[in-house]
């Protein structure tokens, strides 16, 4: 006898939640991985695109985000936090890969990520969009473009310095204090 | 023997964006795997960067990402684990029989130490009890079967209404190319310097040889006797006689199109050419040659 399935067979509401979706997904349904997509392709996209400024390449990335988590659901457990931050995340870290052109690390992807929104509420991704880029435009020039150098470029702090001519230390901290300043930005 | 270095919350950032050198890293991952603070920091490190990621500028990826990724996905298609009746039926089977021993007031084990003291079964009381477990077990066999199939067809009908829906789209976009340039009632205007004089007839020629496709339109032809036609010829690079490519009349304003004629695939065109023939058109081209024009 075949197991229950749940919703194989018809679309998962649009409002599930990301770990009812990733038990459908465990179990094959194409649904809710067509949900999970529609649902985090565009952050997984964009975070990709800054990075690579490849449509084509990014295109990859995306595909192959979304793949690992159709073959490995597990990949991603709640106790681990947002799903939808740790896809940014993921992606991120892929494309630094694809831009360095090497081989993923194994470890990449295992990422415990402390959020306090849920991500899977587009109203709450919205706003916590909106905040972020607010806070990310209040921070001091040389922090904000130390970190988008670091995160979005993916260049080492001594490559930062280097480009910069500030201190390895310097460096550092800015990556560090505009982290902070984001983090104060959305309290516990 | 050096002092181990201390790990700062600087380096779990840089740890947390994989900018450190390997040694780097393994050092803080070591680090990181003995410390539950600096696990938890780095667990509040990756949220922040996640928040940052967010800062991006939104962007959609293209409608065939999300088919590539579904076809993918078809491609991959899990298996969904089932249960094994044979299996269930064995130990059903056991259970029973520790059952029917403790009915008959004897130890667990008993039941195979003599068969004689057994009630006698004939070969349809032996037989029976298993017809049910093999018509069970070949039920999911055809179940199992029946439900790949399904997958399979749903699968293909998903993509094929994916395809369909592509080949709508563009066979709309194409009619509406077409209905644009052979409408009677579509504005044709030709360009030209400001104060040039008076256009002379012209014609424009667009060709794919490998295809035989070919776009026509003429503008400033003079008016036809009825029973007097307009024809298109396309003059061979190769040197064999002008094929035929269609007849036409100048519409009031003296416009007129030929759109996709009907013309063998593959031949390099020298030239074009049109003639006046009578109605119906003909076989080979009456001269003179009202316009002409060689192939680039």
């Amino acid at each position: 006898m075949y197991r229950e399935t749940g919703l194989v067979n018809s679309p998962p509401p649009s409002g599930q939640d990301d770990a009812a979706l990733l038990a459908l997904v465990q179990r094959g349904d194409e649904y809710a991985m067509a949900a999970l997509f529609d649902r985090y392709s565009k952050i997984v996209y964009s975070v990709a695109l800054r990075v690579l400024r490849d449509p084509a390449a990014a295109e990859d990335v995306l595909q192959e985000v979304f793949m690992q988590i159709w073959r490995n659901p597990d990949g991603f457990v709640a106790t681990r936090g947002s799903l939808g931050g740790w896809l940014a995340v993921v992606s991120r870290n892929r494309s630094i890969d694809a831009l360095r052109r090497k081989r993923p690390t194994e470890s990449v992807d295992d990422i415990a990520l402390a959020s306090n929104y849920n991500l899977a509420d587009e109203a709450e991704r919205n706003s916590l969009m909106e905040k972020a880029r607010e806070v990310i435009t209040l921070l001091p020039v040389e922090q904000r473009k130390t970190l988008e150098m670091a995160f979005f470029d993916g260049l080492t702090h001594s490559e930062i310095a280097e480009m910069t001519g500030d201190p390895l230390g310097t460096v550092k901290t800015r990556i560090r204090s505009a982290l902070t300043s984001l983090r104060k930005a959305f309290p516990a | 023997m050096s002092e181990p270095r201390r790990i700062t919350s600087e380096d779990l950032a840089l740890f947390a964006m994989q900018l450190l050198p390997p040694e780097e890293m393994a050092e803080v991952a070591a680090y990181v795997e003995q410390s539950e603070d600096a696990r938890r920091e780095l667990a509040e490190i990756q949220g922040d960067l996640a928040a940052y990621a967010h800062t991006v500028d939104m962007q959609s990826p293209s409608a065939q990402a999300r088919e590539r990724l579904m076809k993918q996905v078809a491609r991959e298609k899990k298996a969904i684990p089932i249960d094994r009746p044979v299996e269930a039926a064995d130990s059903s089977v056991g259970s029973e029989g520790v059952a029917a021993t403790e009915g008959f007031g004897r130890g667990a084990g008993s039941i195979y130490s003599s068969e004689e003291e057994l009630p006698k079964r004939g070969f349809a009381g032996k037989v029976v009890p298993w017809v049910g477990w093999a018509v069970a077990a070949g039920l999911s066999l055809v179940a199992g079967d029946l439900y790949k199939q399904r997958e399979t067809l749903r699968s293909a009908v998903t993509e094929q209404a994916s395809r369909i829906d592509q080949l709508t789209a563009d066979e709309a976009a194409a009619r509406q190319v077409l209905d644009a340039m052979t409408d009677s009632t579509a504005q044709r205007v030709t360009l030209n310097v400001k104060g040039a004089p008076p256009a002379v007839p012209q014609g424009r020629a667009t060709y794919v040889a490998s295809k035989g496709t070919l776009i026509f339109t003429a503008t400033n032809l003079a008016p036809l006797q009825p029973s007097k036609t307009y024809e298109l010829w396309l003059i061979p690079a190769a040197g064999q006689n002008p094929i035929a490519a269609g007849t036409f009349r100048p519409d009031a304003r003296g416009n007129a199109s030929v759109i996709l004629p009907p013309l063998p695939k593959g031949v390099e065109a020298k030239a074009f050419g049109v003639t006046v023939e009578d109605e119906g058109g003909a076989t080979t081209p009456t001269l003179p040659i009202i316009l002409v024009g060689a192939a680039g």
